[in-house]
């Protein structure tokens, strides 16, 4: 895996950089070298938000997207202001429930229910680390034993057993399949 | 492997730099993208038995920074866009009476309040003549969160060794972007502190005319007597109006950056050697540059990218030799403004290569494709 970019969009609130930086954290650990850019609005819940992964072997050249490679979209506030960044082959990932229309193209467009999932275990709140999950398995930007210590260690330990669960849900949701 | 690799942003490796250089104070006022320098010094300084307060506004912070520098503490401020303008007055009282302090500025869009949470460029010039007079001045321009983390520490020492204040200037973009740093490569290294007076209390000068034209300060408490002003002070130290006395005053304190030249200046190449266009640039443009000559060079065209990381003193020699014997036609200046450096690089290069421009001053940092469809067409 040389380069790899993946983008968490959706809502502001909805830990969407929480999640990027628990994965970057990961890969930082494995040692990759991760950038790390957000974008949000000066709003404290709501609008559009995002947090982009540059993942190199050494220091990006570039530190911000220019082709995502995995779209994560958790939100239809962000269903459409990334497609221009979406090349064959890219994967966006979508939420079911709260993206009613996620782009659709020359690309692969997989809906899956990571809000409904996450109220099945009793807070709506762990959707992004459901979505997480999923991401593992589909990028498999580094083992998912990894990502899982790096989110134990970044949230608070009251939350261990609900973000266990959110976490493997997400897994088990996708399913890796060859390029 | 990877022990020492962690994920850091660019405003908390300045105030890490910092305190690693020795920082033991920090006065300042938050304002956003810099906020985050001050939050992690509020963090970090207790715990080193350092300083942390609050100010006001940005004019007192920059004068408590002053004052803790004049008490014997290496001190640092962090601001962004009206902020750094608030602080060039006391800034210009600490270059005409030579403290060392470090000055972190994180460049947003401007005039004024501009776009708070956008990136720009547009504090270039300001960085180098924002205060009034002929003034001394080192502005350090990183272009990632690595070198925020070691330009700061260099800036400390620059500040420490030749008794100048140091700006660090950031773009909205590096100040906030999160990258893996190995901070162990920044080899250790003992800490560098200002030349303090010894020696016979009687008769003291404090802005003495030395060999190296950089004068040891006084060490409150050691006894000796020292006057510290703004205005024009003589070897003494206290005002004077006298010509020769003003202009050898003045002339010193510039004639110091230029006597140290050698240690101040820092630029880096890529693929300069052999290049039709060299680029110039800063910060998070820099970075775009360096994607785009890759870019450019699997295209078989031939870019190169020369990157001032001290800007001000601007490496002239450096840009005039590289341009030399790279054999560039033309240079290509991209920055999030309407065209500062390159009125700089216009000057260095005095026609030997004509200067163009990219500009962008819309919030959003400028790309690797934008930087190689122009040079493409300057190319053509």
């Amino acid at each position: 895996m040389a380069h790899m970019e993946i983008r968490f969009s959706g809502s502001g609130g909805q830990g969407l950089l929480l999640s990027a930086r628990i994965l970057a954290a990961a890969l930082a650990r494995q040692g990759r070298h991760v950038a790390q850019s957000n974008a949000y609005e000066p709003v404290s819940r709501g609008g559009l938000s995002r947090s982009d992964l540059v993942i190199s072997d050494g220091e990006a050249a570039f530190p911000l997207a220019r082709r995502v490679d995995y779209l994560l979209i958790l939100d239809a506030a962000a269903a459409t202001v990334s497609t221009h960044l979406l090349h064959q082959g890219a994967v966006v990932l979508a939420d079911a429930e709260r993206v009613p229309d996620p782009p659709r193209g020359d690309f692969r467009t997989i809906a899956l229910p990571f809000t409904e999932t996450a109220r099945g275990l009793g807070n709506p709140r762990v959707t992004n680390i459901v979505a997480l999950g999923a991401l593992c398995t589909l990028a498999a930007p580094c083992p998912a034993e990894a990502l899982l210590d790096a989110l134990l260690a970044m949230t608070p330990a009251r939350f261990e057993r609900l973000n266990r669960d959110a976490f493997a849900a997400g897994l088990a949701m996708a399913v890796q399949e060859p390029a | 492997m990877t022990a020492t690799l962690r994920n850091l942003e660019g405003n908390e490796a300045c105030a890490l730099g910092a305190i690693r250089a020795g920082c033991r104070f920090f006065a300042g006022y938050p304002i956003t993208p810099s906020s985050e320098v001050a939050e992690v010094m509020a963090r970090e300084l207790p715990r080193v038995g350092g300083t942390f307060i609050q100010m006001e506004d940005e004019i007192a912070s920059m004068g408590a920074v002053i004052g803790a520098s004049m008490g014997g503490v290496k001190a640092m401020t962090a601001t962004s866009g009206p902020g750094f303008s608030l602080k060039q007055e006391n800034l210009g009282y600490a270059c005409g009476a030579e403290i060392p302090c470090v000055i972190v500025n994180v460049m947003r869009g401007g005039p004024s309040t501009g776009m708070p949470t956008r990136p720009a460029q547009g504090d270039i010039m300001q960085a180098r003549w924002g205060t009034h007079g002929d003034h001394a001045i080192i502005v350090l321009a990183p272009a990632s969160v690595a070198e925020a983390y070691s330009e700061t520490i260099r800036a400390v020492e620059l500040s420490e060794t030749l008794r100048v204040p140091v700006v660090v200037l950031l773009d909205e973009v590096i100040g906030h972007l999160t990258e893996t740093v190995d901070l162990a490569a920044v080899p250790e290294a003992p800490e560098v502190w200002r030349s303090f007076a010894t020696g016979p209390r009687e008769g003291f000068q404090p802005y003495a005319v030395t060999d190296d034209l950089i004068p040891p300060m006084p060490r409150p408490g050691d006894g000796y007597r020292a006057h510290c002003t703004g205005l024009t002070h003589a070897p003494g130290g206290f005002p004077t109006q006298v010509p020769e006395v003003a202009t050898a005053a003045v002339t010193r304190t510039t004639d110091k950056l230029v006597h140290h030249r050698e240690r101040i200046e820092s630029w880096q190449v890529q693929d300069a050697e052999d290049s039709d266009l060299l680029i110039v640039a800063i910060g998070i443009s820099a970075r775009a540059a360096r994607q785009a000559v890759r870019d450019l060079r699997a295209e078989g065209l031939k870019i190169g990218l020369f990157r001032p990381v001290t800007l001000w003193p601007f490496p002239e020699e450096a840009l005039r030799e590289t341009v030399a014997r790279s054999g560039a036609k033309a240079v290509l200046v991209p920055e999030m403004n309407q065209g500062q450096l390159v009125l700089e690089v216009e000057r260095v290069l005095a026609g030997r290569a004509p200067a163009l421009r990219l500009n962008r001053i819309d919030g959003q940092p400028i790309t690797p494709d934008d930087i190689a469809d122009r040079a493409r067409e300057a190319l053509k």
